[in-house]
């Protein structure tokens, strides 16, 4: 079965060969086609993509002028093969975890009507970028919140929903999703922990402000859509504070 | 209600932006959110400029005129969700002519709407409600 990756990035020459390497570790799980865009990043981004590339690994990369990063996810899903089955993202600066596509794609194979898994992230302050594991004793929570990366979607799904929603310059992944449950997608909520969430300086969304505006206008639309159609689902039960295992702190103060 | 008295948004958790006419209101404390109707959203942004619900009786409103029972039903919910408060110390705003006319052409009775199955998300998600110098998830209190 082939995955595709889609991994939007902007200047991201410290972090983008990590997160590379911990999908292209997990070549075993799936036929990937990782598509990597370039959002007219003016570091060694594109010359760091070019040297997994040079080395055989299954990316396509495809450049474009800086124009955010909604659109380069749209510019990614556009990318897509025509044989791809499944479609999941990968955050710049992100790390995926050993095992976690083999994981949750084996639900897929499980019930062929799925449309949807959407498992836990891992956020944490330190990464080893050797390792690809969070550094023992650093400060890190898991819990389900909303991440791209957490959910593997099954291409019928993504052509159902639609292209991110180029109105919002954040919360992009907030409306997607929340467009997914409200079509009450078939899904399940695995345990993996899909995705180390690296916290960092440069996190796009520390801008506080800008996001907050992003994420109340993801909810007026979600409001304004199901108010236009009852039959609609509400966005119950996808946000889950604790994981299972209890491993990780607990989102508390 | 004193009728003549003037409201403000209750406190610093109360966020809230009006996009296309369409108010939405988030409370960071209880993670609840809200969104209005068409008349809902322009007596929402009335108030929290300051513009006594008694100076908007008898607005054109959808057609008809907006009664006291309806403002008054209408500040009440407000009020008890945790949104408005009070201000004795403010001073009255005039409505100003651009809500007076999207009042007018609104189409829909007052109300408001609570919805509260994103609590857990808006209370934890860093992502979307980080604590600035923390820089870590911080449930409200």
């Amino acid at each position: 079965m082939k995955l595709g990756v889609v991994l939007p990035v902007y200047n991201r020459e410290t972090y983008v060969g990590s997160a590379l390497r911990s999908v292209l570790r997990q070549r075993e799980a799936a036929d990937l086609d990782v598509i990597v865009i370039d959002d007219g990043s003016t570091d060694g981004t594109a010359e760091a993509v070019r040297s997994f590339i040079a080395g055989g690994a299954p990316i396509r990369m495809f450049s474009q002028a800086n124009a955010g990063v909604t659109k380069a996810r749209n510019a990614g899903l556009r990318q897509l093969a025509n044989d791809t089955e499944f479609v999941t993202f990968i955050d710049s600066d992100d790390i995926s975890p050993p095992g976690r596509f083999a994981a949750d794609l084996a639900y897929f194979k499980a019930d062929p009507a799925l449309e949807l898994t959407y498992s836990y992230m891992r956020m944490v302050d330190q990464i080893d970028d050797e390792t690809l594991e969070p550094v023992a004793g650093c400060d890190d929570r898991i819990f389900r919140g909303v991440h791209l990366s957490a959910g593997i979607y099954r291409r019928s799904l993504v052509e159902r929903i639609g292209e991110f929603d180029e109105d919002l310059a954040q919360a992009e992944d907030t409306d997607f999703l929340f467009r997914i449950f409200e079509q009450r997608a078939r899904h399940v909520f695995p345990e993996t922990i899909a995705l180390y969430y690296r916290r960092h300086e440069y996190n796009l969304t520390r801008n506080v402000a800008e996001s907050r505006r992003e994420f109340l206008k993801a909810m007026q639309k979600s409001m304004r859509r199901r108010k236009a159609d009852p039959t609609l689902g509400d966005l119950r039960g996808f946000v889950q504070v604790t994981h299972p295992s209890g491993e990780g702190a607990p989102l508390r103060p | 209600m004193g009728f003549s008295a003037i409201y403000a948004v209750s406190s610093t958790d109360i966020v809230y932006e009006t996009f296309d006419g369409d108010a939405v209101v988030l409370d960071l404390a209880s993670g609840r959110y809200f969104g209005f109707s068409d008349s809902g959203s322009c007596v929402w942004e009335a108030l929290i400029a300051q513009v006594p619900p008694a100076s908007l009786v008898g607005r054109a409103c959808g057609g008809g005129e907006l009664s006291a029972d309806d403002l008054d039903a209408f500040v009440a919910r407000l009020t008890e969700f945790g949104l408005l408060s009070l201000a004795p110390e403010a001073a009255a705003s005039a409505l100003s002519p651009d809500l007076a006319g999207r009042l007018a052409t609104a189409r829909e009775a007052l109300r408001i709407d609570m919805h509260d199955e994103l609590a857990d998300l808006v209370m934890v998600d860093p992502i979307h409600d980080v604590d600035e110098p923390a820089g870590w998830p911080v449930v409200k209190q």
